[in-house]
């Protein structure tokens, strides 16, 4: 409640109770006392991070809060700011491939495939068909390896400790298999330039496969556990709700956008790779539980696209073929002056690389479009009104990643 | 009425259903690896501490240069055909381990080795030399020590063969194989 | 120890007080000393009062609440680990059973801070205060017919009334921690109690209406028998309904998750406790553990038979007395099943998420007092009207 809505509710003032006597407030008898109790209240500032258990890393919300109301919320952002876009004009193109790992750190292989296909796009380089594959692949396993964190730690904003390892527990097979294939965990610089930097080892595809059947029980449980939990459902539904007009015009896209029921999947509308060759659906929020737009939609969309990321996998493990898995580009990258902006569909949203080339090794300008900067911006929008508790849930349901937020 | 009695319902039963699930876990075997005890087996493309071939290395500059942050620096001298190492350092406050340095050498001479834990007192300490040998190697001396002789002998052997005919100079050895690849950074 | 000396004595006299529908205030070995040094004549209520928290602090606390809150904590995180498929401590001594006390030395050596501008007397206070109201309820807490420290005839709300002073604790710490995130978990713990205050007292009093005394040996000692059918969860179709909800009442007094909004983690990073270190942080744990067992306790004793097992008390009974070996066996099973119910908390703590603050208060207000009110209404006609039928009642 503001300062005017309490004025305009709570008596000005009341005088010392009477013996049962019905006096107009304000009317005092000798000897009484005027005694204001309409204190001088005001919003509480919270500043909710930016060390704080749920703002996933370090963002930092300063809250306005009238109790346990939230009036107001301010992102403010730049905690994680490292330059990662004068860098990229600053280092040749190749170069600049570990970087692109580093802004949304939970779905690397997705950033080295924007980053890549951009500059490819105004190279004009024809990309072999294993490499396509193998692309998609590593795309959509990593998407379900995002989501996962995304599960799980909201879970943990919620309360729920347990979902949190569960869901570790699976990504660490994922990421087992992305060191069996490149060497490292997190930060892969596995798709490159030209195509992918090399050919998956004997007998990947099969371990794949095995992840993917275990996989699926373990989402049915993750449905179970937390999904359909009455307390979980009762926390997130009608929380936050984003309207689809307003989900548009704040540039919102990937699970934000679909939540609010928007069916726009770069994967579908705009096609790279190999996706126009795989059947799959986008996922959109329904109001399943309360309406279309809460944070349950939001939450559930990631999870059935975990589901959507296993079936593209299992159709990607048929059709795979032999082949070689890099076109054949000079060691050092020259591209012809020109521009073009390449967006692909990311776990949170579309990450955008707009690469201008004057003929150099460098890029003129490299300009990144992040799904989770552009997402988070309606977070003034959604807060006021909540309570503190749904705050959380709603920066959760959001799923930022800060490292691409601040760049 | 009914919707209250289905929310009461609801409640209960989801938590049943949770717990049922988290009891099913409780009764298993943990997933847990114990770190220092037991490690999982590393892949064998797994991108930890580089180690260096010394003896193939041309001092050719394409890792270095390959390198985003600029992390590799060397010096040598070259000394004839051989290379009289001063430093091949790789600082590891920087690496980031993109492996962007392995795939340019045109002799395959730098690797990405398994060690992963590398713990040390002084962040200085993390500007690691990635040489074996420093200075020309004992092999390159050798070589270096025979060419010399050679040349020597050829030498007197022209001062010999103008007054006293041709005297076939030794025929040079082949040279030793390589030493085996250095072993990877401690 | 008059109480351990003469067990028959008491337990008889407990019993003649059970049968009579209130046990008389029975002092212990504390309230004789007490009345013996003490150069006024103390009041006798106040003196067994006396006796029973002396006692209760001195002896339980030693040889009872710290090893129970050790083993609970390692118990819980082992419970965590083992739910999360991670194996929990296993470092310290065997089975990581050590752990706690390894925390305890930890907590014990680390620096005590108080933030700047905080309310100092309040700060140092509030854990004194939290720790002596959980050490406060055990004084009404019988372990066996003749291990007690009192026997209140108003035990129950004895317990209920002092585990409410831990929230004027709680309220302390979260306003002089001069931390907006401590004062909003204080504000959310007054405001839980409150709420669950109502239905937690009237699902107790449906037992109360079974068993007729307010006392919990009372209570305990009406439900031995050889079946467990004198149960009172068994005893008519009110009482187990009553039992969740005393259950579920119970996690949101003793801040337990589903309820743990004061110390919400992701929310109010730790709640009332944020800015405490050390050992006064330690004092908060051990109270939070020393509520858990304490409300198992009642639900054990009230609900779950007390130290009856079906077949096992009975048979100790015919074979050995009422003796040492009875008593010693009635602990047994008592605090197996007060420790059952402190795992079925830890297991619904790493199942479950939080609930929101309105929610909390509609579950409380909407949700749980009309169902207890139902359940009490429920129970006391079928004490009056159907146990007659079967030729019971009074």
């Amino acid at each position: 409640m503001s300062d005017e809505a309490r004025a305009a509710t709570a008596p000005p003032r009341a005088v010392p109770p009477g013996a049962g006597d019905e006096r107009w407030i304000g009317e005092l008898r000798p000897g009484e006392r005027e005694v204001l109790l309409d204190v001088k209240t005001q919003d509480m500032e919270v500043n909710m991070g930016p060390q704080h258990p749920s703002t996933h890393g370090v963002l930092r919300v300063l809250l306005r809060a009238d109790g346990e109301i939230v009036t107001g919320a301010q992102p403010h952002l730049g905690y994680l700011h490292r330059c990662a876009e004068k860098i990229g004009e600053s280092v040749e193109f190749l170069q600049y491939l570990p970087y692109t790992d580093r802004y949304d750190y939970l779905a690397a292989m997705n950033n080295n495939l924007g980053y890549s296909m951009a500059v490819e796009h105004v190279m004009g380089v024809e990309i072999p068909e294993r490499a396509q594959w193998i692309r998609t692949i590593f795309a959509e396993l990593n998407r379900i390896g995002s989501h996962l964190i995304s599960f799980g730690t909201y879970g943990l904003d919620i309360g729920a400790f347990t979902p949190f390892f569960y869901a570790f527990r699976e990504r660490e097979w994922i990421m087992a298999l992305f060191e069996k294939v490149c060497g490292a965990r997190l930060t892969y610089s596995y798709i490159r330039i030209g195509g992918v930097f090399n050919d998956l080892p004997e007998g990947w595809l099969e371990e794949l496969g095995r992840f993917l059947d275990v996989f699926e029980t373990k989402w049915a449980e993750y449905n179970d556990l937390l999904s359909y939990n009455h307390i979980f459902v009762e926390r997130t539904k009608n929380v936050g709700i984003l309207p689809p007009e307003k989900a548009i015009a704040w540039g919102c896209t990937g699970p934000m956008l679909r939540g609010s029921g928007v069916r726009w999947d770069l994967r579908k509308d705009l096609p790279y790779a190999m996706y126009p060759r795989l059947e799959f659906d986008v996922c959109v929020g329904q109001g399943r539980m309360g309406t279309v737009g809460d944070c349950w939609d939001r939450y559930f969309v990631r999870l059935l696209e975990m589901k959507e990321s296993v079936r593209i996998l299992r159709q990607c493990l048929r059709q795979i073929g032999p082949g070689p898995v890099m076109a054949d580009i000079p060691k050092t990258i020259r591209i012809p002056a020109g521009a073009g902006y390449v967006g692909v569909e990311n776990p949170r949203g579309e990450l955008g690389h707009y690469i201008v080339s004057d003929g150099g090794k460098i890029a003129r300008r490299c300009r990144v479009r992040g799904p989770s900067f552009c997402n988070l911006s309606i977070l003034p929008e959604l807060m006021p009104g909540t309570m503190l508790a749904d705050a959380v849930a709603i920066i959760g349901s959001v799923d930022i990643v800060v490292g691409e937020t601040d760049r | 009425m009914v919707a209250y009695l289905k929310n009461v319902w609801a409640g209960f039963w989801t938590t049943l259903v949770g717990m049922s699930i988290t009891a099913k876990y409780l009764l298993r075997r943990p997933v847990t690896v114990q770190y220092p005890d037991e490690r999982l087996p590393i892949p064998d493309r797994y991108r930890g501490i580089h180690y260096l071939e010394q003896e193939k290395c041309i001092y050719c500059f394409q890792c270095a240069r390959a390198c985003p942050i600029d992390c590799i620096e060397m010096d040598a001298l070259r000394v004839g055909k051989e290379l009289d190492w001063k430093k091949f350092t790789l600082d590891y406050n920087k690496c980031m381990f993109c492996e962007l340095c392995v795939y340019p050498c045109p002799k395959d001479c730098i690797h990405m080795g398994k060690e992963f834990a590398f713990v040390v007192y002084d962040r200085r300490e993390l500007d690691l030399d990635l040489l074996s040998a420093k200075g020309l190697t004992p092999d390159a001396k050798e070589r270096l020590a025979k060419a010399e002789a050679e040349k020597q002998a050829k030498a007197a052997a022209a001062k010999a063969a103008a007054p006293a005919g041709a005297a076939a100079p030794a025929p040079a050895e082949p040279p030793r194989p390589a030493s085996p690849p250095a072993a990877p950074a401690p | 120890m008059r109480m351990l000396l003469d067990p028959l004595r008491s337990a008889a006299e407990a019993a003649a007080g059970a049968a009579a529908g209130a046990a008389a205030p029975q002092g212990n070995f504390v309230t004789d000393l007490l009345a013996k040094i003490s150069p006024v004549e103390i009041p006798w209520p106040l003196l067994v009062l006396l006796g029973a928290l002396l006692g209760s602090g001195f002896f339980l606390l030693l040889l009872f609440i710290t090893p129970y809150a050790m083993l609970a904590i390692w118990a819980e995180r082992k419970v965590a680990g083992h739910i999360q498929c991670r194996i929990g401590p296993n470092r310290v001594g065997p089975f990581g059973l050590l752990q706690s006390i390894a925390d305890g030395l930890k907590l014990l050596v680390k620096e005590d801070t108080i933030p700047a501008g905080a309310d100092k007397l309040l700060f140092v206070l509030a854990p004194a205060l939290v720790l002596a109201s959980a050490i406060a309820m055990f004084a009404a807490i019988p372990f066996a017919p003749a291990l007690y420290f009192t026997d209140l005839n108003l035990g129950v709300f004895f317990i209920l009334a002092v585990s409410s002073l831990a929230t004027i604790g709680v309220l302390m710490a979260g306003w002089s921690s001069n931390n907006k995130w401590s004062l909003y978990g204080a504000m959310r713990e007054a405001a839980a109690v409150i709420s669950y205050e109502v239905p937690l007292g009237l699902a107790l009093l449906v037992p109360v209406v079974v068993s007729g005394t307010f006392s919990l040996r009372g209570a305990a000692l009406a439900q031995e028998g050889w079946g467990g059918a004198a149960w009172y969860l068994f005893r008519d179709p009110f009482v187990l309904p009553a039992f969740l909800l005393f259950y579920t009442a119970a996690l949101a007094e003793t801040k337990r998750a589903p309820f743990d909004l004061p110390e919400a983690e992701s929310e109010l990073v730790a709640g009332f406790h944020t800015e405490y270190s050390g050992m006064r942080f330690s004092f908060f744990f051990l109270e939070e553990y020393a509520a858990m067992f304490v409300v198992s306790a009642i639900g054990a004793l009230y609900f779950l038979g007390g130290w009856s097992f079906p077949g096992l008390t009975p048979l100790v009974e015919h074979l050995f007395g009422r003796g040492w070996i009875f008593n010693a066996v009635a602990v047994g099973v008592f605090s197996a099943k007060a420790l059952f119910l402190v795992f079925v908390m830890m297991w619904l703590r790493w199942t479950l998420p939080r609930i929101r603050i309105d929610q909390v208060m509609t579950l409380g207000y909407k949700y749980l007092t009309p169902l207890a009110l139902g359940c009490l209404l429920g129970a006391a006609g079928w004490e009056l009207y159907v146990v007659p039928l079967f030729g019971g009642g009074r």
